[in-house]
């Protein structure tokens, strides 16, 4: 079997078939649970208090994709190092390249189970309200590249920082960052300095898209700049995270 | 004093004929599309159409029209934010000659349920106030947009599934299968 397929679904089995993944799951899934809940308590919602609710849900679900793909990212390389298993990896007959396309391959399987395992809840929350269809699609139009950038950057940091606590701070530093869009709604980010960020973070590209989309009910048209800087997110990502295990030491 | 008292009748006659051509000088229609659905509910989409024809005999310049809508539900009357109703709600026209019309379509998607009352106003630079189509009254029914027996069982479906894919593990690593 190819090597980078092997690591990947090493990853995938990992998330999927050991008890820390499963856990994890479980964490995630109750998470959108009781915000479920609380978002929909209110029966007067109007037409457009569901759409609201669906995007709340997008943007929820893609903050969650990206702390579970940040932290495996970070556990990708440094966890290999601290458990002692980074040499016997690095000894193998695989080149740092397959290693890192295969940690990127369980970041994608991290990122498909995270998804399949929200689309119940955006349709529980959305199924009798506008743009359902539309949601399901731009969730996993914006939010593959956008939380597959944050699994790289875990990668990336992971290799570079060799230990885990500080590629996972470092990460979840970034991301709480770049995922401040989800708190501050559109009106305080109206200042020159909000334009300017909202402009190059991706995940504001992803959650003004999901509002654009949803809410709003615009077209793709509309959401082709958006589209391309969260897919430059995704691009720079991957080269920073190539490069850091390409010349990472022992 | 008879002269002071005529002059002043006169002068009030002559602003009222003023008045009377402000008022006249702008005619508008409002009818709401045939196709519209009889009984609309939240989500469906209404159509208005109005005429504004200039009813007067001298032209009239800078004319702005838009569309208000307000919910008539006793308690709960209030003017509506169109925001998120119609991205279509104003139309200008620089001059309108005397007997020339000028038609005007107001789509609009509903929102909410409830009663509601939508007018088209028009304003021109020379007259001092508002013009109002007729009203138009309409009802919103309720669609349930959150379905709680839908919402309930996902919510504790799908940890149950990952706890019962935690117990499956476990039994297979103690069972050794």
């Amino acid at each position: 079997m190819n090597p980078i397929t092997l690591i990947a679904r090493k990853e995938a089995g990992e998330l999927l078939m050991s008890g820390r993944g499963l856990a994890w799951l479980l964490a995630l899934s109750v998470i959108m649970s009781v915000l479920s809940l609380l978002l929909v308590s209110n029966t007067e919602l109007s037409l457009l208090d569901n759409a609201q609710v669906v995007y709340m849900v997008m943007g929820t679900v893609t903050a969650l994709g990206a702390l579970l793909a940040v932290v495996l990212g970070s556990d990708a390389v440094a966890g290999e190092r601290e458990r002692g298993s980074l040499m016997p990896l690095l000894l193998a007959p695989v080149t740092p390249s397959q290693i890192v396309f295969g940690k990127m391959g369980g970041q994608v399987a991290g990122w498909v189970v995270m998804y399949l395992l929200s689309l119940p809840y955006v349709w529980a929350v959305g199924s009798s309200g506008q743009n359902l269809t539309q949601a399901v699609a731009y969730l996993a139009l914006f939010g593959t590249p956008v939380v597959l950038g944050f699994g790289f950057l875990g990668i990336a940091l992971s290799a570079r920082l060799r230990s885990v606590r500080s590629a996972l701070l470092t990460s979840l530093i970034t991301l709480m960052l770049l995922a401040s869009p989800l708190l501050l709604g559109p009106s305080l980010r109206q200042s020159a300095i909000g334009k300017l960020f909202d402009a190059v973070n991706p995940f504001s590209a992803a959650v003004n898209s999901f509002d654009s989309v949803v809410i709003d009910s615009q077209p793709l048209a509309m959401q082709i700049n958006r589209l391309a800087i969260s897919l430059v997110w995704l691009v720079l990502t991957a080269v920073f995270a190539i490069r850091s295990v390409r010349k990472m030491e022992i | 004093m008879k002269k002071i008292v005529v002059s002043l009748l006169l002068s009030l006659s002559l602003l009222g004929l003023g008045n009377a051509w402000a008022v006249d000088s702008l005619n508008i229609s409002l009818a709401p599309e045939q196709a519209n659905p009889p009984s609309p509910q939240m989500g469906d989409w209404l159509k208005f159409h109005s005429v504004i024809e200039n009813s007067g005999s001298q032209a009239a310049h800078g004319v702005v029209a838009w569309i208000s809508l307000v919910q008539v539900d006793p308690g709960h009357e209030q003017p509506v934010d169109l925001e998120d109703w119609s991205a279509h709600k104003a139309v200008t026209q620089a001059i309108l000659q005397p007997g020339q019309q000028v038609k005007v379509e107001w789509p609009m998607r509903l929102i909410q349920a409830g009663a509601y009352r939508v007018v088209i106003s028009a304003v021109d630079r020379e007259t001092g106030h508002v013009m109002t189509s007729p009203f138009v009254d309409f009802q919103v029914r309720r669609k349930p947009v959150v379905d709680s027996g839908r919402i309930l069982p996902v919510a504790l479906g799908v940890p149950m599934l990952v706890l019962g894919m935690m117990a499956w593990r476990r039994y297979r690593r103690r069972t050794g299968v």
